[in-house]
């Protein structure tokens, strides 16, 4: 029975298996006894970790919430009670959780991990890679690596800001005005193609964040490889387009969580929190208070 | 479609390399599938064995799509149903104002039809000196059919939905006391008196009993129709209901020898029908498949529910559900108060004359708002006798102005249901307005602005959707297969309302917060108030207030022998549980310090009250509030 409470979690993760020797069994078996080091986060406070719940749902760690909510509802097909019968029930409630605690992590973290599920945002940082020679302009400048013919024209004219990269076969701007100005302008000039231009700064990180080829979503065997986009300055505008969507949504997430949450603490809750937090700022020095009382305390009797 | 259910083996000579797949009940010879594509099925002589068999693989799929189209015909409904039907749970969709049944036919939803050909029925309960007759079948034959008038002449009980299972200081009671049977209320938290008038005497009755009634006329409506008896029913109930409302629906179809199998809120159960929906136009290949997100706004004439569901796959999860207490029978007394402004003293007590006097303005109102729908203004001309005539022209905005608070609530219970599903109006794929009020224009311009859409989800019937949705999870609930996967679905609920238990004083602690999926188990840990508290009380509520008072009682029990301890050392664990068909089980007990000194674990199913738990409340925190309190104990921090 107190298996049940989830108070000895680690006895109970067989119990609430089914027996039906399902794929996701057998999936969890080796990792049985696995130790302890990798609890970290609050979702651990049953002794279950993300990752077993990822082994629960039958996903890889780093599977999207699309892959996520896939997978939850296969197996809900399979094992809600509506289905399997009572049987079902412990499983489920399995499921549940798992499903729960991974959202839950998912749309948390939307700030570092949640800009991942956008395959296009993947990696950038909101800083350019180009450095500043100077202080920071009003414009850049920014070569368009998928008409650059590698021509080194610009190089040969303002070495210092314009550097070959030999793998892409194209130039790119190392340091923003590196060179004299003169020699900059003599550079966009002598390009054969037209394609060095000059940029709006805060436009300049997305730009050279997307003119970097970035790796494509496989299929199975079809896709996957590097890609850029063809026209990076419409690409631009449209990735500006989603960051902006998204950072509302995590602002409206965060407003819509705080204030109205079914799940935020009770007052109850709330003090306790607050007692607990004092207790703990002060229990060293309660501690070192009393070892100090505990010292001179035999002093005395004696 | 399951490969194993394919029914184009059945199409293919006996020694084909198809004849493994063969099930036993598809497989069962059917003389008119069988003879009609083999015409065309003869093969050219000279031809080689494989390609044979591609042709014959070819025409099966055509042949497939001549099953689908045959299945329309009486020849392939008896052959599936057969085997699943006895055992078929049948979906009733209880409303304030209409009732309607409904049973999966082997391979679709049919609602039936009573003997006067209507598919809703209304609800309510003639009393008739010796004889009970329910809306079911509206008095039999014609000549003593019951009319509007009849019903509202007092000897009729209506409107059960929303008195079951309140006490008598619910407004909502409050407010059904100007029906014409007699309600009486003594504002002390327990059942009110309801009553029929039979030859100017008033006979008592109860909800439940009235309900019963009904459902046993609905019963045998089935049955009669089904030629077998029915014993399981999936029942829709609006997410307001408390659970010991559904204790008392429970018990009125036990009282009318049915069992109940599922008790689905409404809009939940539209979900389900727009689940499968979705999943056929995927089989059709004409959906997407990608996660649809519906907002289901229902409102009828007693309750109002909202609910957000998310749809893939024939799953449909329910991501939140709200409802209140604002339907259709507020709007009317609302307008007959306005129509009529002295209202309350007109009709203080329940005379004869000030009952038929108030039938007519009801049916006259009912009426005028029933055309405002379509009108731009309507006209209330009424004589309700000893010289008071009311004259009236009703037009839009006065009708929207009456009803303000309720439009206000409908708004509020949509607006909660998104945040609570953490999603903004853009969100939503799908708006499904289903009810009758869902037809006054204002309601649906106003659902449909909040979420931002031009127009409503139009394939679903908005009076047959929920008795659909029921009988669908009543197939599904009884385990009947459907070969052509339009049973392949599977509802998600989620919790309408926070469960927890009484703490610290008067606050109320939510074990299982609301919208949590369900089936559940959560669990939190308790302590102790007093150095060497022995026993502890843990009372059970549920409800959205912050305080315990605010919420319904559910039910309590004690923990005794908790082993002596100075306050707060003592963790007492209290779990609840919410298992597929709603049953809630709390099970509490002392956790720390273990061992054998420690009382062995309490499970208690809720609800445990019967009646009056209105004063049971106050009295326990009076007797007990003190001395048998509990703590919340703060969530330990993981190392």
């Amino acid at each position: 029975m107190v298996g049940f409470f989830g108070t000895s979690a680690a006895s109970d993760h067989c119990h609430l298996l089914p027996k039906n020797g399902s794929v996701h069994h057998e999936l969890i078996r080796p990792h049985h006894n696995r130790s302890r080091s990798v609890i970290r986060c609050c979702s651990a406070a049953r002794g279950r970790t993300r990752d077993y719940y990822y082994q629960v749902l039958g996903i890889t760690v780093h599977s999207t919430p699309q892959e996520i909510k896939e997978a939850y509802r296969k197996l809900q097909k399979k094992h809600h009670p509506d289905i399997a019968g009572y049987k079902g029930h412990d499983y489920t409630l399995l499921l549940n959780e798992a499903y729960k605690v991974l959202m839950r992590d998912n749309s948390m973290h939307a700030g570092g991990r949640g800009r991942s599920r956008v395959g296009l945002g993947v990696g950038y940082t909101g800083d350019g890679y180009s450095s500043w020679n100077g202080p920071v302009r009003s414009q850049a400048l920014f070569v368009d690596e998928n008409k650059c013919i590698g021509c080194r024209e610009c190089v040969h004219h303002a070495a210092r800001t314009f550097a070959m990269d030999d793998v892409l076969g194209s130039a790119h701007v190392e340091i923003q005005f590196g060179d004299l100005d003169q020699q900059i302008q003599l550079a966009v000039e002598s390009c054969p193609v037209n394609c060095i231009h000059w940029v709006e700064s805060h436009e300049l990180p997305v730009l050279e964040f997307l003119s970097r080829p970035q790796p494509k979503e496989g299929h199975g065997i079809f896709g996957g490889g590097w890609e850029r986009p063809r026209n990076v300055f419409a690409a631009a505008q449209n990735f500006a387009k989603r960051l902006e969507r998204e950072e509302q949504e995590l602002e409206r997430d965060q407003s819509s969580r705080s204030p109205n949450d079914c799940e935020a603490e009770t007052e109850a809750q709330a003090k306790a929190r607050r007692c607990a937090g004092e207790e703990l700022r002060w229990k060293t020095l309660f501690d070192a208070w009393n070892g100090l009382i505990g010292c001179r305390k035999p002093g005395t009797d004696r | 479609m399951r490969p194993g259910y394919s029914p184009f083996p059945l199409l293919l000579p006996p020694s084909t390399s198809f004849s493994p797949l063969r099930t036993p009940r598809i497989a069962r010879p059917q003389q008119l599938l069988f003879s009609y594509p083999k015409k065309r099925h003869r093969a050219p002589p000279g031809d080689s064995p494989t390609r044979r068999r591609r042709r014959r693989r070819r025409l099966a799929k055509m042949a497939e799509q001549l099953y689908t189209v045959a299945s329309d015909s009486e020849t392939t409904g008896e052959d599936k149903s057969q085997p699943s039907f006895p055992d078929v749970a049948i979906g009733i969709d209880i409303g304030t104002s209409k009732c309607s049944v409904a049973v999966w036919n082997g391979h679709q939803v049919e609602l039936l039809k009573n003997t006067r050909n209507q598919k809703g029925m209304r609800s309510y309960v003639m009393f008739k000196d010796d004889t009970l007759s329910a809306g079911v079948t509206g008095g039999a034959a014609k000549e003593n059919a019951h009319e509007e008038r009849d019903i509202l002449s007092g000897s009729a009980i209506f409107n059960m939905k929303r008195l079951i299972g309140r006490m008598d200081t619910d407004e909502v009671v409050q407010a059904s006391k100007t029906l014409p049977f007699l309600v009486q209320t003594l504002g002390i938290g327990v059942r009110p008196f309801i009553a029929a008038l039979v030859n100017n005497m008033w006979r008592s009755t109860t909800p439940e009993e009235v309900l019963a009634i009904f459902l046993l006329e609905l019963k045998a409506l089935v049955e009669m129709h089904l030629k077998h008896p029915v014993r399981n029913a999936v029942l829709t109930i609006p997410v307001a209901f408390s659970r010991f409302q559904q204790t008392r629906i429970e018990r009125a179809c036990a009282m009318a020898g049915l069992h109940v199998l599922r008790l689905m809120p409404e809009p939940t159960a539209v979900a389900l029908l727009y689940a499968q929906q979705q999943q056929q136009l995927v089989n059709d290949n004409m959906g997407s498949g990608i996660e649809k997100i519906a907002l289901i706004f229902n409102m009828g004439a007693g309750y109002c529910d909202a609910a957000v569901a998310a749809t893939a796959g024939g799953v449909s999860q329910i991501r939140a559900l709200s409802g209140c207490t604002a339907g259709g029978e507020d709007i009317l007394q609302n307008i007959m108060r306005h129509v009529v402004p002295n209202f309350d003293n007109l009709y203080a007590g329940q005379t004869m004359d000030r009952i038929q006097s108030m039938s007519l303005l009801r049916m006259a109102t009912q009426d005028a708002i029933h055309k405002l729908v379509n009108q731009e203004t309507v006209e209330i001309n009424i004589d309700l006798g000893n010289g008071h005539k009311v004259s009236k022209v009703l037009d839009h905005s006065e009708f929207e102005q009456v009803n303000r608070a309720i439009f206000d609530k409908c708004e509020k219970i949509i607006n909660q249901c998104l945040v609570d599903a953490k999603l903004v109006p853009e969100d939503i794929n799908d708006v499904i307005l289903v009810g009758g009020c869902s037809k006054i224009p204002r309601i649906r311009s106003l659902v449909l602005g909040l979420c931002k859409k031009e127009i409503s989800y139009k394939n679903i019937d908005a009076l047959e959707a929920a008795v659909s949705g029921a009988a669908l999870e009543g197939a599904i609930a009884s385990g009947v297969n459907d070969p052509s996967g339009s049973l392949d679905l599977l509802t998600i609920q989620a919790t309408p309302m926070n469960l927890g238990i009484r703490a610290n004083g008067d606050s109320f602690a939510a074990i299982i917060p609301r919208n949590t999926t369900v089936p559940a188990r959560r669990d939190m840990l308790f302590t102790t108030t007093h150095d060497n508290q022995t026993e502890a009380l843990i009372a059970v509520y549920e409800g959205e207030g912050e305080r315990a008072e605010d919420n319904h009682l559910l039910g309590y029990f004690k923990i005794t022998g908790i082993p002596a301890a100075p306050k707060g050392t003592v963790e007492i664990s209290v779990c609840m549980d919410i298992d597929a068909t709603n049953v809630l089980r709390v099970f509490a007990g002392v956790v720390k310090p273990q061992g054998p000194a420690t009382p062995p674990f309490i499970e208690v199913r809720m609800p445990t009250l019967d009646d009056g738990h209105g004063w049971c409340g106050q009295a326990l925190a009076k007797m007990y509030g003190k001395t048998l309190d509990l703590a919340v104990l703060p969530k330990k921090l993981q190392p």
